[in-house]
């Protein structure tokens, strides 16, 4: 194994259950394209937060949970930062697990080269993808880029016939406008998707920032009330999308 | 899921508003009867003794009762029987402490107390004879205990952890601690004569070895199918071949007890008639004609009926507490099996309606909740009142043939104990051919009541075939006490009491064989720690000194169960039990098909951490010498704070790091091979069990402080379960780290107790979640767990205004208990368990 294809690791979470099917270890790497006004894991651009670790000492902690994982119909998640960020890496881990078996997902923002993610498609089992915001200009103000590539990218998985779960991060006041549920409710439409999640903003990342000497950028975003998660799931019943709205989060 | 019937809802209601009482009506006929029966045969005696209660005690019903049966003059009130020891123990010395707690007693009980029954027993009691016992072979530890001693120790422990031990209340002001310091000035003479008559059954090496045995599965299964006609009929049948004096007197016994039991009934039978006649409300005549018939059939013929079985059962669980007096672990075992029979053809013939039965075996679990509990141990019912006795239900499983078990009956208990939502100790046995949905739908009961207990079959079956048992009775096993796994009706397993705590084998290899607190100097001397050279020879010395407290705990359990054997047998119980009737022998003298004893070993994860500390840091980084850390432990690491965190930041058990989970392994392997290596009076041998009884707390406030960078005074580790705050890598990493013990070797079992993340059950994948734990934990060979759920806020708020928090519930070690209504210590040693994820 070449040292191109070593990770930079900057958290591996046993008992994830929030990161696909059954009981799951997520594996957090480093570096992201974005800067999210809301970002919740800014360990991930922090470099010196990562460790350097082999694909195979990865699998070979995940691999600890394996027991959990078979009765759960569990797995492995890779989540970041933007894990498809760095290719070589990613696909090397990604095959690693999937030679020993296991169950395989990513979580991406999509803002990455269409070859990245077409490169990882097959070794793959569900994608859960993040819709920030319809808007590019919208986009590109709140997380530093436009949404063109983002787009782009969901379409090609879905064509591929990769399973993908599309999550929009819930910020009232940012993203769950009239205008922005319609866009988005049209865009999975035209894709022919009938689920995704809302996953409502929350404030208990703050912390994080203080310990690592960081200032968050938006610290005066607010969780958004009960009402206004129904309100904006109904928004999205009405055009024909199943919105799951978390009630953990 | 279905509300309780509003007849248990008053019921349960009058439960948890009940005030808690000493009654000597038990204490009292006995004794009488005892005085009476001078130099007879103890059957004899233990026969005519309870023969006198049950025939003379007050008999009640109940408004709203469709099982009856009391145990004392008041709703709450555990049968006292002096002739233990233990509870006229913790009157003698802590009988304040108990008035403190809310105990009450009527003035003319207090005065029977004290001037009859105290003076009688005095030197009679089973107690007294162990203590005689244990000094005349060398057995109790040479303790130096001058009050002034006892104060200095009290001293050198941080006499503050003491205090808030024996004193409830966390003053927040310096006014309150002030008032708080001069009580203990006046409280402490007292205090230390307590800890003196206290340690008077104190091991050598510190080990436990309680008054009591029992802790036993009753025979409920041979009192439906005979009814005591039938066992009556047993013993008189057995008497024709009765080759001496000992077994015609052991067979009377049993004709008398059946007769009594008989005789019980029959006074709530005529008690019930008498109340009809004379209620206006057609409906409850109608209710206490029913009692009353019942009651003049069960449990001395077979029951006909559903209601007659689960009266049946009532009645004996009740008389056999009666007999044994409270505290005992006297437990009903399956009985989702036992009453299916009955359930299923009443359902059949269409005389009983679910709702019905779920009624019925609601009032039983709301009525199996007014046992309560007194510890004779310092700081008494203060310090360890958990809320109730055990009487441990099992449900589910396999059946004789390994084919699943599992019955309506078992769903119906379900959610009898979901609307009860009482502290209900119940044990839900899970197998490979368990039905998919039958861990989820368990789990999901933590929404709406306290956390039930999981027990692996193909683990605990695999244990008990391996210490003897014939396959088809393994199969049949029951949890009795918190989690051990025995014979149904079948073994005399006495499965709780007789304890050692792996901490002080580490702090006799520190002294050469002292130990810190009592200074006993009767220990084995493993040489000069300091002189030690490699981590092997620590371990060694470690395990030679394991090995004599399991000799002495063992040899001194002999010696009291000899005590039992030979002066205070239990022909009532006996009598359900396989074997007891055949053998013509009473259970205590070894009459029952299985025969075994227990030891329990405390503080795994502590010394597993201190011994990981040990070789990381003596041996390994070389960052402190032996000699130094002997030094920094005998005084509790004053002015060794940096060690004492640099201590506690080594691996730690629980993290699924191999060579921290090896040393667990390993030690409780040769744990469980040295107790089992030894040998009852009654002809068994030894099983070991890692459990605490919530404990924990008490065992640590006599422990120094240990190499795991734990300070002197503070709990151990509870049960098998990490120490508190050492799981950092959540759920899975922990069950990986005990699944690498061989659960199968401890014969008693261990148990596991893990804090959910907060709010995980609140979704349906969260519920999966911890379904799937229990699964995959067992499919690697887990015994035991159970989940506990409430988070920490929620349980700090309860300190704060413990009324608006009454019902919440929480699991300690295999207990489920009241969370406000246990002691401060125990509170907070709840909130510091490890919030995992
Ligand atoms: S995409 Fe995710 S990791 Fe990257 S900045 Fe946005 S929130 Fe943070």
């Amino acid at each position: 194994m070449s040292p191109s294809e070593d990770c930079r690791v900057f958290d591996i979470q046993r008992f994830s259950i929030h990161d696909g099917p059954g009981i799951r270890t997520t594996v957090f790497l480093e570096g992201c394209p974005l800067r999210c006004a809301w970002c919740q894991n800014p360990e991930s651009f922090v470099s010196d937060a990562a460790r350097a670790m082999t694909p195979a000492a990865i699998v070979a902690e995940v691999l600890r949970d394996r027991d959990f994982f078979a009765v759960s119909g569990g797995g492995m998640t890779v989540s970041g930062g933007e894990p498809l960020l760095h290719l070589a890496p990613v696909r090397a881990l990604l095959a690693e697990a999937k030679r020993h078996g296991l169950h395989t997902c990513v979580q991406t923002s999509g803002a990455v080269p269409s070859e990245n993610v077409a490169a990882v498609l097959g070794l793959v089992d569900v994608f859960q993808f993040d819709l920030k915001h319809m808007n590019a200009e919208r986009h590109r103000a709140l997380t530093g880029a436009t949404n063109e590539r983002i787009l782009r990218n969901a379409t090609l998985l879905v064509e591929r016939g990769a399973t993908v779960q599309f999550r929009t991060p819930l910020v009232p006041g940012v993203n769950d406008d009239e205008e922005n549920l319609n866009a988005l409710a049209q865009f999975f439409t035209g894709l022919g998707i009938t689920t995704m999640e809302l996953v409502p903003y929350h404030r208990l990342y703050l912390e994080k920032y203080a310990s690592l000497g960081l200032r968050a950028p938006r610290e005066d975003l607010e969780p958004p009330s009960p009402s206004e998660r129904r309100r904006a799931a109904e928004r999205l019943r009405r055009d024909g999308v199943l919105a799951h709205v978390d009630p953990h989060e | 899921m279905s509300a309780l019937h509003p007849k248990n809802a008053a019921q349960k209601e009058r439960l948890l508003r009940a005030e808690h009482w000493l009654c000597m009506e038990r204490a009292r006929y006995y004794t009488e009867a005892h005085r009476e029966t001078e130099g007879q045969h103890p059957s004899l005696r233990a026969a005519k003794a309870l023969a006198r209660v049950l025939e003379k005690m007050t008999v009640r019903i109940e408004p709203d009762e469709l099982l009856v049966g009391n145990r004392s003059t008041k709703l709450i009130a555990p049968p006292i029987a002096p002739e233990r020891g233990d509870f006229t123990f913790v009157f003698e010395h802590l009988f304040d402490e108990l008035r403190a707690f809310g105990y009450r007693i009527e003035p003319h009980d207090e005065r029977v107390l004290f001037d009859e029954l105290i003076p009688y027993w005095r030197g009679k009691t089973v107690r007294d004879a162990k203590i005689a016992a244990l000094e005349s072979h060398q057995l109790s530890s040479k303790l130096d205990l001058s009050p002034g001693e006892v104060r200095r120790k009290l001293r050198s422990f941080g006499v503050r952890k003491l205090v808030r031990l024996v004193d409830e209340d966390t003053p927040e002001t310096l006014r309150a601690r002030a008032v708080r310091a001069g009580r203990l000035a006046l409280e402490l003479p007292r205090l230390v004569r307590a800890v003196r008559a206290g340690a008077g059954d104190n091991l050598k090496g510190r080990g436990r070895c309680t008054d009591t045995q029992a802790h036993i599965v009753l025979g409920h299964k041979n009192v439906l199918r005979l009814g005591f006609s039938g066992i009556r009929e047993q013993a008189r049948t057995r008497m024709e071949h009765a080759r001496d004096d000992g077994e015609r007197a052991f067979l009377e016994s049993v004709e008398i007890v059946c007769d009594a039991m008989r005789a019980f009934s029959e006074r709530f039978a005529a008690l019930a008639r008498t109340e009809a006649s004379a209620v206006a409300d057609p409906e409850r005549r109608a209710e206490l004609e029913g009692i009353a018939d019942a009651c003049s059939r069960v449990p001395w013929l077979p029951p006909r009926t559903f209601a007659e079985a689960v009266q049946s059962m009532w009645f004996t669980q009740n008389a056999a507490i009666i007999s044994y007096g409270a505290g005992s672990g006297i437990t009903p075992g399956r009985v989702d099996q036992l009453l299916f029979p009955y359930f299923e053809a009443d359902l059949a013939s269409g005389a009983l309606t679910r709702a019905h039965a779920l009624r019925l075996l609601e009032e039983l679990i709301v009525k199996l909740n007014n046992n309560v509990v007194i510890w004779p141990n310092l700081g008494g019912a203060k310090l360890n009142h958990l809320g109730s006795d055990v009487e441990n239900i099992t449900l589910g499983g396999v059946d004789a043939h390994g084919n699943d078990a599992t019955n309506e009956l078992t769903h119906l208990f379900i959610e009898a104990l979901a609307n009860t939502n009482l502290a209900t100790t119940a044990s839900f046995r899970v197998s490979q051919k368990s039905p998919r949905e039958f861990v989820r739908q368990v789990v999901a009961i933590h929404r709406r009541s306290n956390s039930p207990a999981f027990l692996n079959d193909e683990t605990a079956i695999a244990a008990l075939v391996r210490d003897g048992y014939a396959l088809e009775d393994a199969r049949q096993y029951c949890l009795v006490g918190c989690v051990e796994p025995s014979g149904n009706g079948d073994t005399y397993g006495a499965t709780g009491g007789s304890k050692v705590y792996f901490p002080t084998a580490l702090d006799m290899v520190f002294n050469r064989g002292r130990t810190t607190f009592f200074g006993n100097r009767d220990g084995v001397d493993t040489g000069d720690p300091s002189q030690m050279a490699s981590f092997d020879e620590v371990l060694a010395a470690f395990y030679r000194q394991l090995d004599s407290l399991v000799e002495w705990v063992t040899e001194a359990t002999n010696l009291r169960d000899a005590i039992w054997a030979e002066r205070f047998h239990n022909p009532l119980i006996s009598s359900t039990i396989d074997g007891c009737i055949d053998n013509a022998k009473d259970m205590t003298a070894g009459g029952a098909r299985y025969n075994f004893g227990a030891v329990g070993g405390g503080g795994l994860g502590t010394v597993v951490d201190s011994l990981a500390a040990i070789r990381k840091f003596v041996f390994e980084d070389r960052v402190v010498t032996m000699a130094e850390l002997g030094e920094a432990l005998a005084t509790d690491f004053r002015g060794r704070e940096a060690l004492r965190q640099r201590l506690s930041s080594g691996p730690r058990f629980g993290n699924d790091l191999d060579e921290v989970d090896s040393l667990a392994r390993e030690l409780v392997a040769r744990f469980c091979a040295k107790v089992r290596s030894r040998k009852t009076a009654c002809g068994g041998h030894y099983k070991a069990s890692l459990i605490s009884y919530g404990l924990n707390v008490y065992e640590g406030a006599l422990e120094p402080a240990t190499p795991d960078g734990r300070r002197a005074g503070e709990p151990l580790s509870n049960s098998m379960s990490p120490s508190n705050g050492a799981e950092r890598r959540g759920p899975t990493a922990a069950l990986s780290s005990l699944a690498r013990i061989d659960h199968t070797a401890i014969g008693y079992g261990n148990s596991v107790n893990m804090r959910l993340p907060v709010g995980l059950l609140a979704t349906e994948k969260g519920v999966d979640s911890a379904a799937h734990l229990v699964r995959a934990y067992f499919d690697k060979g887990g015994f035991h767990l159970q989940f506990n759920t409430a988070d920490s806020a929620t349980l700090r708020a309860a300190q704060r205004t413990p009324d608006a928090y009454a019902d919440l519930i929480v699991r300690v070690s295999g207990y489920s208990a009241y969370f406000t209504r246990l002691g401060r210590r125990i509170q907070d040693d709840i909130i510091g368990r490890t919030e995992l994820a």
